[in-house]
């Protein structure tokens, strides 16, 4: 066997850096790219006759009016989705008066839909969305907008229409614009996003093509998932179960789904040592999912038989009655191992307490930062982070699960470096790396 | 074909959802919001097969009387009595004076304070095993707890001499060794969050489909 090279040509280390290259440019244009629609600030200022500003209007208020004439500015964001325009403008009024901003996707003159209402009058720009419901109403190409300016007694209530509105105004200014919508957001994060994905991606498919070529992946031991075998073998030998708890998020969260994965390799190996299991679950999908795992785990195992169906079991939904539950179970079944692998939240200690207590090994991890000092405390052996996506390819020692944990450890290295050259470029007063880690904008 | 499907549908839905941060389009979005929707349709049958399992596994206990049958008989009981109520009284089971509500505020809430208030008496155990200075490591943390929990009672500012200070070092270890090993696990995690879920839509990661 030959161990990979210390520095082996990566093949998408060139993809992350030319797409840092190529997003950089993007990253100092500090202007709007205009791409959208820009309506030429059509005026239309419509004076009600009952409200002549100097009678309206306190003396003192009227200094500090600064006579401008009304325009409005209606554009698409940036790598926007197509459902908002943002509206600026500028339009004088009292300050106890109250400003609307109405649309219309048919004419310039209606019928009005209400977009806002109560806007105070220093309040000179409104992102709005043109629906709230795509697949009933979905957006139009142009819309005009009216901001108009209430009376103080005008009275806003569900019944008042759009147009209803427009009557009503003191003054209003109108405009138009196009949406937008991109089918890429062209923002630097993006770029290094799916910089990272790429490369991820690459190495993991270089690797595996190493370690086919006879070259071996060092992986370092882990002493928290070495003891999970440990903890297996003790409880077979004290004959009780092995409690595995997969946190109480449901399945899309990934580490939960980083739990499954474990939970087939850990059901594989208490199917090996004919030993129990009692998987603990908060959430009726998660233990659906759970089920099958544990038994596609007794069935690799080669003891498909041997699969208790009441060893997956939905306790509750809710937080705490779930921390009740699984304590009971504890202090019922005196598990010799507890496996505590996923997302938690305040019911981390209450569980692994209630484990110290009844002396067993207890082994956790846990990728949510603010609950590892609890488990670090009161459980044996706690994988930190990261090191609880390495587990099912610690545990597999399959070639391309391992290759993964390389390639991870590659990107992290790159990005520890992106990271250092950062901190020394903001340090002298360049910013253009902070932007590659933004993920929203435009 | 027992595993090449689902292969090919996470393969298709992994890509497909991985898409929403690079396309903002909202016709895109718009099948998104359907896609996860799915999602909850199929949790929400979930939940029926969750009290179907709670039933499985613990109503036979009960019938044989096996041992601690009756914890098993509460929670079977109170949640049918939850679940009929529910039901029974429908849309407006949570205004005063319904069953529902008053199940709620005066079991469900007290009995959900009486679990977490557990929690300040195992915060005390587990402080009192951490913070003994075996090493020199468990040393640091002790004295850095130390700081940090004087510093943010009242009577930390009486101590005389270093009682103005605590506040400046309990900020410096809050806000620089604190944060920069919170940001090291963060950057960790993620990296290996997308090493995860570039192995579950490529089909390396399968032991959860029960094929070697």
């Amino acid at each position: 066997m030959k161990r990979t090279p210390a520095f082996p040509i990566l093949p998408a280390f060139p993809l992350l850096f030319a797409s840092l290259l190529w997003a950089l440019p993007a990253g100092a244009q500090d202007a709007p790219t205009g791409e959208a629609a820009e309506a030429a600030p059509a005026v239309d200022e419509t004076e009600s006759e009952t409200a002549a500003e100097g009678e309206a209007v306190p003396a003192a208020e009227k200094v500090a009016f600064k006579e401008v004439a009304p325009t409005l500015t209606v554009i698409a964001p940036d790598n926007g989705s197509g459902l908002h325009l943002k509206l600026d403008w500028t339009i004088t009024t009292a300050a106890d008066n109250k400003i609307a901003v109405v649309r219309s996707a048919k004419s310039p003159n209606g019928p009005w839909t209400i977009a806002k209402t109560g806007l105070s009058p220093d309040k000179l720009t409104y992102t709005d969305k043109v629906t709230d419901d795509v697949s009933k109403n979905p957006p139009a190409d142009h819309y005009w907008y009216r901001v108009v300016v209430l009376p103080k007694d005008f009275k806003v209530t569900k019944e008042i229409t759009g147009d209803a509105i427009v009557a009503a105004a003191i003054r209003s200014v109108a405009g138009e614009g196009d949406t937008v919508a991109h089918w890429f957001k062209n923002i630097p994060g993006i770029w290094l996003l799916l910089a990272l994905i790429v490369s991820v991606t690459g190495m993991i498919f270089f690797f595996t093509h190493q370690v086919r070529q006879g070259n071996e992946i060092k992986i370092r031991r882990i002493p928290g998932i070495d003891a999970i075998e440990e903890g297996i073998g003790r409880a077979t030998e004290m004959g009780r179960p092995v409690l595995y708890v997969p946190g109480i998020d449901s399945l899309e969260d990934i580490q939960t789904i980083a739990s499954m994965l474990i939970l087939g390799e850990v059901s594989k190996t208490i199917a090996e040592y004919q030993t129990d299991v009692i998987v603990s679950c908060c959430v009726p999908i998660v233990r659906e999912v759970a089920d099958e795992v544990v038994k596609s785990g007794y069935y690799r195992a080669g003891h498909p038989d041997a699969f208790d169906p009441t060893s997956v079991r939905f306790i509750a939904s809710d937080q705490f009655a779930f921390c009740a539950g699984t304590n009971g179970i504890m202090h019922r079944q005196k598990p010799a191992t507890n496996i505590y692998l996923g997302r938690f939240f305040a019911e981390s200690l209450i569980l692994a307490e209630t484990g110290y207590v009844n002396q067993s090994i207890q082994i956790a991890g846990t990728a949510e930062a603010t609950q590892l000092p609890f488990f670090i405390a009161a459980c044996d052996y706690t994988l930190i982070g990261e090191e609880l996506f390495a587990v099912s390819a610690y545990l597999s020692q399959d070639a391309r699960l391992v290759s993964s944990l390389k390639a991870s450890d590659w990107v992290k290295i790159a990005t520890v470096g992106l990271l250092v050259i950062g901190t020394v470029t903001v340090s002298l007063g360049f910013n253009f790396i902070p932007p590659l880690f933004q993920l929203a904008g435009g | 074909m027992r595993t090449t499907l689902p292969l090919i549908i996470t393969f298709i839905v992994g890509v497909f959802m991985l898409g929403e941060f690079f396309i903002p389009h909202w016709y895109y979005q718009h099948i998104k919001t359907l896609v996860l929707e799915f999602g909850t349709v199929i949790a929400g049958v979930a939940f029926l097969l969750g009290v179907i399992n709670l039933t499985q596994v613990n109503l036979p206990r009960v019938l044989e009387r096996q041992p601690d049958w009756i914890y098993k008989a509460i929670m079977l009981g109170s949640m049918v009595v939850t679940t009929f109520f529910g039901f029974w009284e429908a849309g407006p089971r949570m205004e005063d004076g319904m069953v529902y509500k008053w199940l709620f505020d005066f079991l469900l809430v007290p009995l959900n304070a009486t679990m977490f208030s557990l929690l300040a008496f195992y915060i005390a155990s587990a402080a009192f095993r951490a913070f003994r200075a075996r090493n020199a490591e468990a040393t640091v943390l002790l004295v850095a707890a130390c700081i940090v929990m004087l510093a943010r009672v009242p009577i930390g500012e009486q101590i005389p001499v270093i009682g103005s200070y605590l506040s400046v070092f309990q900020n410096w270890l809050m806000d620089v060794p604190n944060v920069a090993a919170r940001r090291a696990i963060f950057v960790g995690a993620a990296l290996g969050a997308i090493a995860t879920g570039v192995r579950i839509i490529l089909g390396i990661e399968r032991s959860h489909l029960g094929s070697d």
